[in-house]
């Protein structure tokens, strides 16, 4: 019964193909090798250990068409802007807008275009496609297979960008849709970027389903700060997958904070393909009702002297379930490597799930790599002790679930951005 | 003491590589029906036993070998296997005297004097042991001492012609004969193992012991053992293996079940230690074991402690299942894997009862061409509640080709479990092997003295014998593997 599920669902999605392909930008072969891969991927049951705390084929089952263009108001892209300063590109429904994206590359060293029409782009055919594996994972087969649009943005050599670049990715269709909005971010050597990934729903009163793809190439000494806001509404289903390959001496942090939607999956790999590089992997998870949050990390050390930092936390209340499964791959080559993973959990009712497997796969004997990971209730000694100072119960617990959260906010180093998580925390116990 | 170790040191391949001369009694090769039906003949079995065995048979033949494990091994040929051998006995034996000379001497060499054993018998601290070569269990001591107690040990197949009743009752409640792909093949084809039953309130005076030895060529063991703790009894169990050094590669699928009744306690012991191949690679036992307990009762405790050295390829989980009230499970492990030697093991702990607690210690140690996984799962059911785990998982590596692998899975459902895991990686120190050398302590021994204490933690858990036993067999597998 299972198989005939997952056969009608991936059937389905590959007649989506044979039905658009003509009208998809780029390289055909490439979008036809990626979806014979996906035909012989399929859509991961319950039995495929990478997707097995995760129901991906209830999440695609039912009519789910091709993404049509919507238009939205201006007001309402006003509200989603949260940094004053910031470079905003608006994509809805997986294709880039031009219309609301006012940014007109006014910057040296800076070049924004639509995903869809840089194929003629050197520094674009040099690096697209190459880092996220069409053989590894159904969902980015299926997104190189589907792309309809998205951000190619390149930054030249020992070019800062001061202002931060914010992405903002717009699901929003009265119904049932799939989406596959595809990022491409070049930061050549010495060049130094913020950017910043929001998923929000507008308008949206049936399922979207998004696969949206991001990949990223940080060249020697580049120094980019990744922002990933989560904020899908109940119809709101999300796989956001992150594919990072960092040079020489770079230095990659990315923030990763879901804080709605009805499921959402994060596959973020980061390659660590060179010596001294400095990655930081931080993210937030506040789940309720029905949600389902899947996050899984990757951070594979193929060289020596590198360090990592990874640190998940969440609180998941009502019935929701949330899964960490974060590896620490350190290859043979890779000595010297100092890695380490934390995950700490609050579960806050007895119909939440929390799975988590930290895993460490390594092959190299002069490392220092560890992990830890916790979950538990609020500590009663914390509560008593706020008591005793005259504070309430719920007052005490909502004071501890900010703290515990706040470990991760105060990554954020752009304080716009900062001050509306806190405030998105603030609201959400109060 | 030091000399004896350096002794050991230049003379230790793999001292247990014998082969003993003695005529066996063997099924043909290949496994079908007709050779469950033989084993279970030669046996003498009734008639349910062999519809069991039949019935897992069916099973087995819709299963498909599990992959999942972080191994690589040539699949072995199912039907290239020798099912039944039992070392050629004549009649039933009552004395000692009556038991194959060549016999003896195995057991010798292994370290384990049967006669030994008789002799001592009014001497405190003793043994009973139960020792199985190629399936059979060959003699057990010590029987008539413990069933003054009530306590029941012996061979499994006497206790399906004696204890029916608690065979029918106990046998697959643990691990049924559908739970995997080699507990399923074990179901239909096990030759033989221990069957232990503590009463009502016993403690069992003294350590059982199960002794396996893999000896005639071509042939695969399968065994099973049965251990039951009824209410508020106590025992602790000790289980040791060896094997021949041979090129082709055997397979070795147990199955051991513990049942803990409400405040009994199950402390179970191995020192694995079956041939591990040689530093090519080459031969060595494929280890693939089911090992599983269940605390049934309330303020039950099981406790596995396990030291695996042996083995070409290890695929092992003893597990926990915590069903009674204030039941609690741990799981204290230490595995060295050196030259091409690979280990896929770690345990589950499933809460299901409340205020269950379960800790789980593990030291991996990987030399050489190895590679050594650490695979727990800890599951808190919806509504076991004040569930307590504390996991620790630590990697030594030691050399540049070896890997060192840890894959918890934590799957929580109550709000008041609260569950920690933590793991590391590194290496032995140059700071602690410069301060032992700084002292007039060689290279070899610096570092025998620091993975000892490294597990140490593990090896105190290790009733005494097995300690000494266990911390000899660490230096010995290491040896070399620093230069």
């Amino acid at each position: 019964m299972e198989t005939i599920i997952k056969n009608t669902i991936t059937d389905k999605l590959i007649a989506g193909f044979t039905a658009s392909k003509n009208t998809l930008f780029g390289d055909g072969i490439l979008r036809e090798q990626a979806m014979e891969s996906f035909s012989k991927l399929g859509v991961p049951g319950r039995k495929s250990e990478e997707y097995k705390y995760v129901n991906m084929e209830q999440a695609l089952k039912g009519d789910l068409a091709a993404a049509s263009p919507k238009p939205i108001s201006e007001g309402q892209l006003n509200s989603l802007k949260v940094i004053g300063n910031a470079i905003v590109l608006v994509i809805i429904n997986g294709r880039f807008s031009a219309e609301h994206t006012k940014f007109n590359n006014n910057i040296k060293g800076l070049q924004v275009m639509d995903i869809a029409e840089a194929s003629g782009n050197a520094v674009f055919q040099k690096h697209y496609a190459k880092y996220a594996d069409i053989n590894s994972d159904p969902f980015v087969a299926l997104n190189t297979a589907m792309a309809t649009g998205g951000v190619f943005m390149h930054v030249e050599k020992g070019t800062v960008i001061e202002r931060p670049v914010h992405i903002i990715h717009i699901s929003s269709s009265s119904e049932s849709m799939i989406i596959h909005p595809r990022n491409l971010i070049v930061l050549e050597e010495n060049a130094q970027a913020t950017v910043i990934e929001s998923f929000v729903t507008v308008d949206a009163s049936a399922k979207v389903f998004s696969n949206a793809l991001t990949e990223l190439f940080i060249d020697a000494s580049a120094i980019l700060q990744h922002y990933k806001i989560q904020e899908e509404n109940e119809n709101g289903y999300l796989v956001n997958t992150t594919q990072a390959l960092q040079k020489k001496q770079s230095v990659f942090s990315t923030n990763n904070f879901t804080l709605s939607g009805s499921l959402v999956r994060n596959n973020l790999n980061i390659v660590l393909d060179d010596e001294q590089i400095e990655t930081h992997l931080n993210g937030l998870y506040l789940t309720k009702g029905n949600q389902s949050v899947d996050n899984h990390t990757l951070v594979d050390h193929r060289k020596p002297n590198c360090n990592s930092n990874e640190l998940y936390k969440g609180i998941i209340e009502e019935k929701s379930t949330a899964t960490f499964n974060g590896k620490i791959y350190v290859r043979k080559d890779a000595q010297k490597t100092n890695a380490f993973q934390s995950n700490k959990n609050i579960l806050l009712s007895d119909d939440g799930t929390i799975n988590t497997k930290p895993q460490l796969e390594i092959y190299a004997d002069d490392v220092k790599c560890s992990h830890g990971t916790s979950t538990g209730k609020l500590d009663e000694d914390k509560i008593f002790y706020l008591r005793a100072r005259g504070l309430s119960e719920a007052s005490a617990k909502k004071l501890l679930m900010h703290a515990f959260a706040s470990e991760v906010v105060e990554h954020i180093k752009i304080d716009e951005l900062r001050d509306y998580v806190e405030a998105k925390i603030t609201a959400r116990f109060a | 003491m030091a000399n004896e170790i350096l002794e050991e040191h230049i003379n230790s391949d793999y001292k247990y590589g014998f082969v003993s001369d003695f005529e066996s009694d063997s099924a043909p090769k290949g496994l079908n029906e007709d050779i469950v039906r033989f084993i279970s003949k030669k046996k003498n079995e009734p008639e349910w036993m062999l519809e069991y065995r039949l019935k897992a048979f069916a099973y087995w033949k819709t299963l498909e070998e599990p992959t999942w494990a972080h191994v690589s091994y040539k699949k072995p040929d199912f039907q290239d296997i020798i099912y039944y051998s039992a070392p050629k006995q004549q009649k039933k034996l009552n004395s000692l005297d009556e038991v194959d000379p060549e016999l003896l001497k195995t057991f010798e060499k292994l370290g384990i004097s049967l006669e030994e054993q008789k002799r001592l018998s009014g001497v405190e601290s003793r043994i009973a042991v139960d020792a199985v070569i190629d399936s059979v269990s060959v003699k057990t001591t010590f029987k008539e001492t413990l069933s003054e107690k009530g306590i029941i040990f012996c061979s499994f197949s006497d206790a399906v012609q004696e204890h029916p009743d608690l065979i029918r009752k106990y046998m697959g409640s643990v691990v049924p004969h559908t739970d995997n792909f080699y507990a399923a093949l074990n179901a239909a084809v096990f030759s033989d193992g221990s069957f232990c039953y503590i009463p009502k309130g016993v403690r069992c005076p003294m350590e059982l012991s199960t002794y396996f030895r893999i000896n005639a060529s071509g042939t695969g063991q399968f065994e099973r053992t049965l251990l039951i703790a009824d209410e508020g009894a106590y025992v602790s169990y000790l289980e040791g293996c060896t094997a021949p050094m041979r090129d082709e590669n055997q397979l070795h699928a147990a199955v051991v079940e513990i049942i803990a009744h409400k405040n009994g306690e199950v402390k179970y012991s191995t020192v694995q230690n079956w041939y591990p191949g040689d530093k090519e690679g080459k031969g060595g036992i494929f280890n693939f074991v089911t090992k599983r307990g269940i605390c049934l009762g309330d303020n039950s405790k099981i406790s596995w402690t396990q030291v695996e050295t042996g083995s070409a390829v290890t695929w092992k989980y003893p597990s926990v299942i915590l069903k009674g009230d204030n039941s609690v499970g741990e799981f204290y492990s230490v595995a060295v894997t050196n030259n091409y030697q690979q280990a896929d093991t770690g345990t589950k702990m499933m809460h299901l009862g409340k205020n269950t607690r379960s800790t789980i210690i593990s030291k991996g140690i990987s030399a050489g061409f190895s590679n050594n996984s650490y695979r727990g799962l800890v599951r808190v059911a919806k509504g076991a509640s004040n569930a307590r785990n504390f996991s620790q998982c630590d990697s030594l590596l030691m050399g540049d080709k070896c890997g060192a692998h840890t894959f918890p899975y934590i799957e929580i459902k109550d709000k008041s479990a609260v569950i920690e895991h933590e793991a590391t990686t590194s290496k032995i120190g140059e700071d602690q092997l410069f301060y032992c050398k700084s002292r007039g302590i060689d290279n070899e021994k610096a570092i025998g003295l620091i993975v000892n204490g490294y597990c140490k933690e593990v090896l105190n858990q290790l009733p005494m014998e097995f300690a000494v036993e266990a911390q000899k067999l660490l230096a010995v597998s290491l040896e070399g593997s620093v230069g």
